[in-house]
């Protein structure tokens, strides 16, 4: 109880002392980092609208809190009673310790597969990745829905960058009818995608007959764009496509069923033809 | 002939490969007939020519008027046109096409 007491009597002394620096110190605390924070919000929205990544604009932002923050924490140490130069030692030494660290851990540690404003595919969710943090992810779907998927989950599953390269390759598959001008089909596919600007010269855009399957001939176009352009261009040249092949009078084959109607005591009347009437009718039917 | 400059012969012959598409409309300012594109020249123009003629059409359906005499705002003989000014045929026809087709008769 006297050991409590003593040591109740010296926080007095230390706070009548000290008490009113402590006070400030803590207040220039507080109201620095509320100030960093609207400071750091202000920076996010000027970097928006300035044309620079995502990914860029964070980081400069984040070098600039840090930089606060230290000047911060130096103001208030100081304001305490501590020395100026010791402090600012601790924290140079702080700081490059940090650095060092970064960089020879840098390789060893995972790291995510992607950057702010990319585009992936992490499991079943595809979307623009709009933030990363220690431990999740933030990815928004092109319908509006955003997900915080956590950054080991990342890790372990297998993830499509559609950012990582320039270029993606567009598949264009159409089905033809057997009695179809085959060469015509081929011709009128390719110049499809030649006449595209978005379509690169190199790959060239190339036709090739696939299979040759009980519905129909498939044909396979395959042409290469830019990356951002991927969707848009396919949705156009299926389009293009399907209106340049009726144009041309090339049938798109879809399956079909024949029925064969016929009377026993009669022959078969296949379609197209007059419906005879008689009882005991029956009828068979062929798949194309 | 090395295949190489066989390929550039065909790529020059064969099929023209435009660098863009703009929509070319007319239409009437002080009582006079002028020409204007859309994105004009100076800016760069659409590479999608579905996209140009889908623009040419709600141009057309946005502007147009029942009344045989061009009015104030209407834009008339809408085509989509190449980098090089050519006409480029309606993907969906594959006929050259021309919106709110009207003479000038002011």
């Amino acid at each position: 109880m006297e050991g409590f007491s003593i040591k109740i009597a010296k926080l007095e002394s230390t706070m009548s002392l000290y008490g009113r620096e402590v006070l400030i110190a803590f207040a220039i605390v507080v109201f620095g980092l509320i100030l960093i924070k609207w400071i750091n919000q202000a920076l996010k929205r000027v970097f928006m609208k300035l044309p620079i990544s995502p990914a860029k604009g964070a980081t400069v932002r984040n070098i600039i809190v840090v930089l606060m923050s230290a000047a911060l924490l130096s103001f208030a140490a100081i304001q305490i009673g501590l020395d100026a130069r010791p402090v600012m030692r601790f924290l140079a030494i702080l700081t490059l310790g940090a650095i060092g660290m970064v960089v020879v851990f840098r390789p060893l540690i995972p790291s995510l597969p992607f950057k702010v404003g990319n585009t992936v595919k992490i499991g079943d969710l595809l979307g623009k990745i709009e933030a990363t943090t220690i431990l999740n992810t933030r990815l928004r779907t092109f319908d509006g829905k955003t997900f915080f998927v956590p950054n080991r989950k990342i890790l372990d599953d297998i993830v499509i960058n559609y950012h990582f390269s320039d270029s993606r390759r567009i598949k264009i598959n159409v089905g033809i009818r057997y009695d179809q001008d085959l060469m015509k089909a081929k011709q009128v596919l390719e110049s499809i995608m030649i006449e595209d600007p978005r379509v690169k010269p190199k790959p060239g855009p190339v036709v090739y007959v696939l299979n040759l399957t009980k519905n129909c001939v498939e044909l396979g176009g395959r042409c290469w764009v830019d990356n951002m352009k991927y969707w848009v261009t396919k949705c156009d040249l299926l389009e293009k496509t399907k209106f340049r092949f009726d144009n041309e009078g090339i049938v798109i084959a879809f399956p079909q069923l024949d029925v064969n109607y016929y009377n026993k005591s009669e022959s078969p009347v296949y379609a197209g033809q007059s419906r005879l009437q008689g009882h005991g009718a029956s009828f068979e039917s062929t798949t194309e | 002939m090395k295949i190489s400059e066989g390929l550039k012969v065909i790529e020059k012959g064969w099929i023209i490969k435009p660098k863009g598409y703009r929509v070319k409309y007319q239409k009437l300012v002080n009582s006079e007939l002028i020409t204007e594109y859309s994105p004009d020249l100076e800016d760069k123009p659409l590479d999608s020519d579905v996209v140009a003629w889908r623009y040419a059409w709600k141009l057309y359906v946005a502007t147009k008027s029942d009344s045989t005499e061009i009015s104030d705002g209407e834009l008339i003989n809408i085509i989509v046109v190449d980098d090089s000014d050519n006409p480029v045929k309606y993907y969906a026809t594959n006929q050259l096409e021309v919106f709110n087709h009207k003479e000038n008769n002011v």
